[in-house]
């Protein structure tokens, strides 16, 4: 998988490199509008991260450009600027997914593995993580083989963290994800949940699956921590 | 009418002033046209009365009484021309008296003697029986060789009193109808001058800081009014250049902030799941990752409160059920409170369609009781109440928890405050909640109000229009 990053801060684009890399995949970046264009011009990418302040040529610019020619590749947007007009316009540009700066980089992660992941996802209806099991259309769920009584909200937590077994979620997408955006800032209604989540899950079995990451956010594993 | 407007003021003392004017002149000059008219009829009198001294009482022995008499008659014929004519001696005995005025006016036997113990001339007004008034000059004559007389000249004051009544009435009338006309005409005038102030005054009111770019109406009268409304327009062009310049800060600090504080999460962050790291290091850089987190928290919210200033909330406008936004709130928060064995009881049964920002008005909801439930103890009572009053829907959240001190109270909605020490040591909120919560009601057209008593708890009441159609 090769990735196209423009982005004209340096640190970011080092961290972002960084951690992409560590993921295994290839990564090319380009600091200014113009190279960036460019570069999405020459070489057909699997995915593009576009930043919005951009010198000589506009993240926009580029959008509608690489729009008129490339009707396939997903196209992340990263930006400062979080209004919600900036958002609708770029959506409509024909931007995949927007994430405002500052963001955990976990979240990028997801991001991108959901933009990948597009064509053939797994839609099969249930999820496994170690010998918890998820049915995403009866929304039952079992630990080695005895069934969870789970409230809406409770199930929806724990669907969303078994999406991507392993992943650290930050609270904030936790919130964005689970409840909504009025929600924005009050984290802490996330630990209550998880609190209850792991009672109902973790308490009865040796084996603990949901995993704190201190600073970061919640995951849950599918192998014992070391 | 506005008795406070200043073309009230300014009429009422005018026309005030110029009625005391008028009330005074017009004493003035009554009281001297009477002094005038009478001293005149006196002088006249006097001129007659020595008149008949000069010429007959000084020849009375020579002449006789008898004379006298008939020549006064003969000259003054005051039986015709309405006279009192009394010639007698200083004893009393009569010389003369003239007879009954063809037009009846007066009997002359019923006007009473005038003392002689008088001084030489000196006049009386008499009132008859009948009302009139007679002006009557006596004169003491002393001819040599001849006794002592007294003569009395008179006439009717009725001329002068007819004339100085209809002064009266004149005045009495004409006085008010003056003021009348002067107060409307005033009134009229002033308001036409004043008219360009109630334009000015109207446009003023409808420019807010959402459309600064507006300007106020300038006549070209030359006058202060003019001056006025250019120095407003000069004003408010500054102000929208402020506010055009506060928000290009909002934004750059926005880019400027952002960028740094990604990259000390996202290094913090692959620092933390970095293997080589020790417990301790990693505890150290977990806590650092954390402030990074709530330091971009509060980012977040003043970017929020400076987009809601900039009037951005109403890019998602929408019509909705209060009382049902209330309910499912509600029941998304009640782990949060049940996690501190808070009851919240929800009271909203009747549907209250509002219009506005869906996200937002849910975020005031979310904030006021997430409030709540941080300043009310273990098993403590949250209400929420959703009613409609008065074309308004009025939420209220209603805890029992510490309260809020009146000093602090009306703070509460300030960015960054915290009531006191108990509350700064919570490091999760930034004292920015509320003030989101307000300026989010400002952008609706609501009000948000706070009662609170120490110890009893505290009460937030908003006020959302209800949606007319």
């Amino acid at each position: 998988m090769r990735i196209l990053l423009i982005e004209d801060e340096t640190k970011v684009a080092d961290i972002i490199v960084r951690g992409l890399k560590a993921e295994r995949f290839a990564v090319d970046v380009c600091h200014d509008g113009q190279s960036g264009w460019e570069a999405a011009d020459a070489y057909n990418y699997d995915l593009v991260i576009l930043d919005l302040m951009l010198p000589v040529l506009s993240g926009t610019e580029i959008l509608e450009k690489i729009r008129r020619k490339n009707q396939q590749v997903p196209i992340l947007i990263l930006t400062a600027r979080d209004g919600m007009a900036d958002k609708v316009k770029n959506f409509e540009g024909g931007a995949d997914d927007y994430l405002t700066k500052p963001f955990a980089f976990a979240e990028l992660q997801v991001r991108i593995k959901a933009l990948l992941r597009r064509g053939p996802v797994n839609r099969s209806s249930v999820v496994r993580v170690c010998d918890l099991e998820i049915d995403r259309l009866s929304q039952n769920v079992k630990r080695a083989g005895k069934k969870i009584e789970l409230t809406a909200k409770e199930y929806s937590l724990l669907e969303y963290l078994a999406t991507h077994p392993g992943r650290v979620f930050s609270r904030t997408m936790i919130i964005e994800h689970v409840w909504d955006q009025s929600f924005q800032g009050l984290t802490n209604i996330v630990d209550v949940y998880v609190r209850h989540l792991r009672e109902k899950v973790d308490d009865a079995s040796p084996v603990k699956l949901l995993r704190t990451v201190r600073g970061v956010g919640y995951s849950l594993n599918d192998e014992t921590p070391t | 009418m506005n008795t406070r407007s200043i073309s009230f003021r300014l009429v009422a003392w005018y026309a005030g002033l110029l009625a005391l004017i008028f009330l005074l002149l017009s004493v003035l000059l009554y009281l001297d046209l009477r002094r005038f008219l009478e001293n005149d009829l006196r002088q006249s009198q006097s001129r007659r009365a020595h008149q008949i001294a000069n010429a007959l009482l000084v020849h009375v022995t020579q002449t006789g009484e008898p004379y006298v008499a008939s020549q006064v008659k003969d000259w003054f014929e005051p039986e015709i021309n309405g006279r009192f004519i009394r010639i007698s001696r200083a004893d009393g005995r009569p010389v003369y008296l003239s007879g009954k005025p063809k037009d009846g006016g007066f009997n002359p036997a019923d006007v009473p003697a005038i003392a002689s113990s008088s001084p030489p001339e000196f006049s009386q007004k008499i009132k008859l029986a009948d009302g009139k008034t007679l002006l009557v000059v006596a004169l003491n004559v002393k001819a040599p060789g001849a006794p002592e007389y007294v003569v009395e000249f008179g006439g009717l004051l009725d001329p002068v009193e007819t004339m100085l009544n209809h002064l009266f009435l004149q005045l009495a009338l004409g006085l008010p109808l003056a003021m009348i006309i002067i107060a409307g005409g005033g009134y009229l005038l002033l308001r036409r001058g004043l008219q360009p102030v109630e334009q000015i005054t109207r446009a003023a009111e409808r420019i807010t800081q959402h459309n600064l770019s507006e300007r106020l109406p300038v006549t070209q009268s030359g006058d202060e009014l003019e001056r006025l409304s250019v120095s407003l327009n000069r004003m408010i062009a500054r102000l929208d250049e402020a506010f055009q310049n506060s928000k290009r800060f909002v934004a750059d600090a926005s880019h400027d902030l952002r960028t740094p504080l990604t990259i000390m999460r996202g290094e913090l962050e692959s620092l933390a799941e970095d293997a080589r790291l020790n417990q301790e290091l990693r505890e150290r850089v977990a806590s650092m990752l954390e402030e990074a987190v709530h330091l971009s928290k509060i980012v977040e919210q003043l970017f929020t409160l400076s987009r809601l200033d900039a009037g951005e909330a109403q890019t998602e406008w929408s019509r909705f059920d209060l009382s049902e936004l209330a309910r499912t709130t509600a029941d998304q928060m009640s782990l949060l409170a049940e996690d501190k064995r808070i009851a919240i009881s929800c009271h909203a049964s009747q549907p209250l369609p509002v219009e506005g920002d869906r996200v937002r008005l849910k975020q005031v909801v979310v904030n006021l009781l997430d409030n709540a439930i941080k300043y009310t103890p273990v098993s403590g009572a949250i209400q929420l109440r959703v009613n409609g009053v008065n074309g308004h829907a009025e939420l209220e959240v209603e805890d029992n928890g510490m309260g809020i001190p009146p000093a602090a109270l009306p703070h509460v909605f300030e960015r960054f405050f915290r009531v006191d020490q108990t509350r700064a040591s919570n490091s999760e909120s930034a004292g920015l909640g509320l003030s989101i919560v307000k300026s989010i009601c400002t952008a609706h057209g609501a009000e948000v109000e706070v009662q609170s008593v120490v110890g009893k708890g505290s009460r937030f009441c908003v006020k959302v229009p209800l949606s007319k159609n």
